[in-house]
């Protein structure tokens, strides 16, 4: 791939004996809005301190453009100040004795770029983030959100090789929030700069990335686009963590070329083949709760599982009925339009192509 | 070869911060360690200095010999025990009047603890040398007038004077001060919580509030006990006269004997060190236990005081008077002696008179020792920022090999008397090819001086630095900003009100301190302190009272100079820097 502007092979990072990053591999390409999603103490801003240069990798390689930038079994590490790397922390950090201006400035002084330059530049960032006018505020005097633009500003204004953000948006509230992960999408587009954002956020995720990489205990579970991760999770853990769930067991059936899961005689649901089922295997079907269709009495189709419904809650929007359905309590949310009474036998209608088959 | 491709593989900032480590251990090794060692070894030396070392028991035999060897050390130990139950007691109930009380006044009650606290001790101890002496002692003339009293009523050159004097020195307003934000931190929740369950204000506070802070009480208990220990200037000016001898006035005595009884002092410094060190395994073992139960306060934090009804006015009147006798008193009179003719002869033609503080200044010794005095207190503040700022730094970058190490070196003055860390010092001095730099001049007494500060200042820096947390450091790498550049433009300055007060302090102790110099200066090199020391051992007590006030008069304008520029041991800037 000519485009790849970031290579991370194998990387191992380990705290005595526990590696907390361990083993991870991943390409981002130029202009590429690529997230690092997993739940706190997963390895996941470990891994971007280790592309920041702020941790060492004890494996492994870390290439950006060409340049390797980490590579212990050589010898080789650049440190962080030599790396060109635009990074926004968690704490924003913004320097709280200069002002806005001296802080997004800091980055061209330590360049010794030509004064004019600096003004120039230090302005244009501003207005990119929306603070014009605020140079010379100090920087405690900021609201959360001006501070978060600060460091925004800070980080672009050298046109850095690699954005680095550090759950830049967790500390806002709800609508800010909202507002900037607009803002910083738009930032990627119009700069074309590759950005590596971390979360533990998946809405935040499937919004704004053009790929996720799902982190769990210092491992790559899955990496791809959005829509990918979301509806074909590889394994339990993605599925979970990236939204609601709804799991039913049932029986690997391989015949004629066909695939399908067999629910002991109250319905069966076409699966890819796979190799790795055999025919008898007891396996998981994942779906998302939106996927399945709550169908009205009736004969047991194609792609249909019999279910009874045990319980309905009233949630104002929609309905949440608690189905009993393949030896399992499932909830499901439904339109409130046609209504099932409690007691109804029903049907899950399955989705063939939003569908996981994951081992028992 | 694989080592060496491993030592490369390491960053140059890790490399970097484990040489800075590495030279910062050196450092205290040298200048703490060694003394301490050969302290030890010199107390088996018997040869007399400059002779080639002899070993044997003889030292010690000769030193444990004398009973007042042993009264000595009982006497610093029971100096230290007596004195910590009434400073304890005034301390805790100051702090908690100012913090927990709706007591009036508050504000100026914590601000005069803060100015106490920065007087000086040694002139509060010539004050009382002036109102208490059976002589010419201001407050025994009145008392003769009392019927049924004949003699003088008071005598400070005693057990109890000394403990009397002590009450009203430095320890007691440090307390408080180290209390204070203690009692405020810990709200009112818990008591509130304790009054809801039925309790009283005082069963509240009784079954409460000290238990929850008994650690935090037992720690400074423990601190302020083995700073006791080393106490000197009252128990030399006291006590000599009086013939009680603490453990560092012994020290001082052999050393003052003609020849120096080098190894007597030797001797008994060391079985000093076996004391504190028995001292701080207690400590450490006791703590290793109970640290645990330090109060968390989170949401529902209140801090609503008690209210004292009539008896807050009984409670400022009580501080009130207390600062008025331990504190206005004798520095009136140090004022007056300082003018007197002749102190106690108030009845003779024209009492008062300029004279004294014309001998002062016209005193060429005096200009000298000021001289010297501002030299060696500019570099004791000097050196402890540079030092300190990174061993502060280290210590919270936690990415330290030894984090132990270190700061049980950081510690360690605070558990070696100046008395004894001089005379240490004054041997490697001796033996090191810097003797010449060292022996008797300003920097050796500037060096030991800033070893000495090292508890204080180190804790400062590093909670300064621990405030500041590691990112606004990194945010400065990943822009590109190299390790120093970064130290320089955004470190210090983030720190540079904690680096102001610790500048300030270390000047202040080492314009005062007779202990740490007494031992290491020369006639090229005397500071004011020890001029000080030699005018009231002559009898000189107005031209001393006169030198005393000056001192208390630099330190005290620098202190609220300090304070107006708002100087302060934390950084309240970072917190108003996080986001909400």
């Amino acid at each position: 791939m000519s485009d790849t502007l970031l290579e991370f092979s194998n990387v191992v990072k380990r705290y005595g004996d526990t590696a907390v990053v361990d083993g991870i591999s991943f390409t981002v390409a130029r202009g590429e809005f690529f997230t690092l999603l997993g739940p706190s103490g997963c390895g996941k801003t470990t891994t971007l301190r280790l592309l920041a240069g702020l941790e060492t990798p004890d494996e492994g390689e870390i290439t950006l453009g060409g340049r390797c930038l980490a590579a212990p079994s050589r010898g080789v590490l650049v440190p962080t100040d030599k790396r060109g790397m635009g990074m926004v922390f968690q704490s924003y950090a913004i320097w709280p004795h200069l002002t806005v201006f001296e802080n997004v400035a800091f980055p061209l002084r330590v360049r010794r770029e030509p004064k004019s330059a600096i003004a120039k530049r230090v302005g244009e960032a501003l207005q990119l983030v929306g603070l014009a006018g605020l140079e010379q505020r100090g920087a405690t005097e900021l609201s959360g959100g001006q501070q978060q633009r600060v460091a925004l500003a800070r980080a672009i204004v050298y046109t850095p090789a690699l954005l680095l953000l550090d759950e830049p948006l967790s500390n806002l509230d709800v609508k800010l929030r909202e507002q900037m992960r607009g803002e910083l999408q738009a930032l990627n587009r119009r700069l074309d700069l590759a950005v590596v954002y971390v979360t533990h956020d998946q809405a935040e995720a499937l919004a704004m990335s053009d790929r996720i990489a799902v982190v769990n205990h210092g491992r790559l579970e899955q990496v791809g686009r959005p829509a990918e991760v979301y509806e074909r999770p590889r394994t339990r853990f993605v599925g979970d963590f990236l939204g609601r769930t709804v799991i039913v067991k049932g029986i690997y059936r391989n015949g004629a070329g066909q695939s399908w899961i067999d629910f002991e005689g109250r319905g069966r649901v076409a699966v890819q083949p796979d190799g790795k089922f055999h025919d008898g295997d007891v396996v998981r079907i994942f779906s998302r709760p939106e996927d399945i269709t709550l169908l009205p009495t009736g004969e047991v189709a194609a792609n249909q599982v019999a279910g009874r419904i045990e319980r309905v809650a009233y949630m104002g929007d929609h309905l949440e009925y608690t189905i009993a359905a393949a030896g399992r309590t499932l909830i499901l949310p439904a339109s409130k339009k046609e209504p099932f009474a409690i007691g109804t036998d029903i049907r899950l209608g399955f989705d063939p192509a939003r569908i996981t088959t994951l081992p028992q | 070869m694989s080592e060496l491709a491993a030592t490369l593989a390491r960053p140059p900032r890790l490399r970097g911060l484990r040489a800075i480590e590495l030279s910062v251990l050196l450092f205290f090794v040298v200048v703490m360690g060694l003394p301490i060692v050969f302290l030890l070894v010199g107390s088996f030396n018997v040869a007399p200095p400059g002779q080639p070392a002899v070993y044997g028991f003889e030292n010690w035999i000769r030193a444990f010999g004398e009973p007042q060897t042993l009264s000595a050390l009982w006497m610093s130990f029971a100096f230290s025990v007596v004195r910590l139950v009434p400073s304890l007691a005034l301390s805790v109930t100051f702090a908690w009047l100012i913090a927990r009380t709706d007591m009036p006044g508050g504000q100026i009650v914590e601000f005069l603890c803060w100015f106490a606290f920065f007087v000086p001790d040694f002139p509060l101890t010539l004050a009382w040398i002036l109102l208490l002496d059976p002589n010419f002692g201001f407050l025994n003339n009145i008392a003769q007038a009392l019927p049924h009293v004949d003699g003088p009523l008071f005598n400070p050159y005693s057990f109890w004077g000394i403990v009397w004097v002590h009450l009203g020195t430095g320890g007691v307003w440090l307390n408080v001060m180290l209390l204070t934000p203690v009692f405020r931190r810990l709200g009112a929740t818990l008591e509130e919580a304790a009054r809801v369950a039925g309790a009283n204000t005082f069963t509240a506070l009784w079954r409460i509030t000290f238990p929850v802070l008994s650690p935090m009480i037992i720690a400074i208990a423990v601190l302020s006990f083995i700073k006791g220990l080393e106490s000197f200037n009252t128990e030399l000016l006291l006590g000599l006269p009086a013939g009680i001898y603490v453990y560092g006035t012994r020290i001082y005595d052999y050393l003052r004997q003609e020849p120096p009884a080098y190894g007597e002092a030797t001797a008994l410094g060391s079985v000093f060190l076996l004391v504190l060190a028995g001292l701080a395994l207690f400590y450490r073992r006791y703590f290793q236990g109970k640290r645990k139960f330090t109060v968390v306060t989170g949401q529902g934090y209140s801090t609503l005081r008690i209210k004292l009804g009539k008896w807050r006015y009984v409670a400022l009147g009580g501080f009130a008077l207390w600062f008025a006798i331990m504190m206005v008193l004798p520095l009136t009179f140090l004022v007056i002696g300082s003018f007197m003719r002749r102190y106690g002869f108030f009845d003779i033609k024209s009492p008062f008179t300029l004279a004294h503080w014309q001998a002062l200044f016209s005193d060429p010794l005096f200009l000298g020792s000021l001289q010297n005095s501002l030299m060696i207190a500019s570099l004791t503040a000097l050196l402890g920022v540079l030092i300190y700022s990174l061993v502060g730094y280290l210590l919270a970058s936690q990415r330290l090999k030894a984090p132990a190490l270190l700061e049980f070196f950081c510690w360690l003055p605070w558990v070696i008397p100046g008395i004894l860390m001089s005379l240490g010092l004054l041997w490697v001095f001796l033996a090191t090819p810097l003797r010449g730099i060292l022996y008797g001049t300003v920097w050796g007494i500037a060096l030991a001086l800033t070893i000495h500060d090292s508890p204080v200042s180190t804790q400062a820096f590093k909670s300064a630095f621990l405030q500041l947390g590691p990112d606004l450091e990194e945010a400065a790498r990943v822009t590109g900003a190299s390790w120093p550049y970064t130290y320089l433009r955004i470190l210090l300055p983030l720190v540079a009100p904690v680096a102001m007060t610790v500048a300030m302090l270390n000047f202040g102790t080492a314009l005062t301190s007779i202990s740490t110099p007494v031992l290491l200066y020369s006639a090229e090199s005397r500071p004011l302190s020890i001029l000080l020391l030699e005018y009231s051992f002559n009898g000189e007590i107005e031209r001393a009272a006169a030198l005393g006030l000056l001192i208390t008069a630099i330190i005290c304008a620098m202190m609220l100079i300090g304070r107006r520029f708002g100087l302060q041991m934390t950084n309240p800037r970072r917190q108003e820097a996080r986001p909400t």
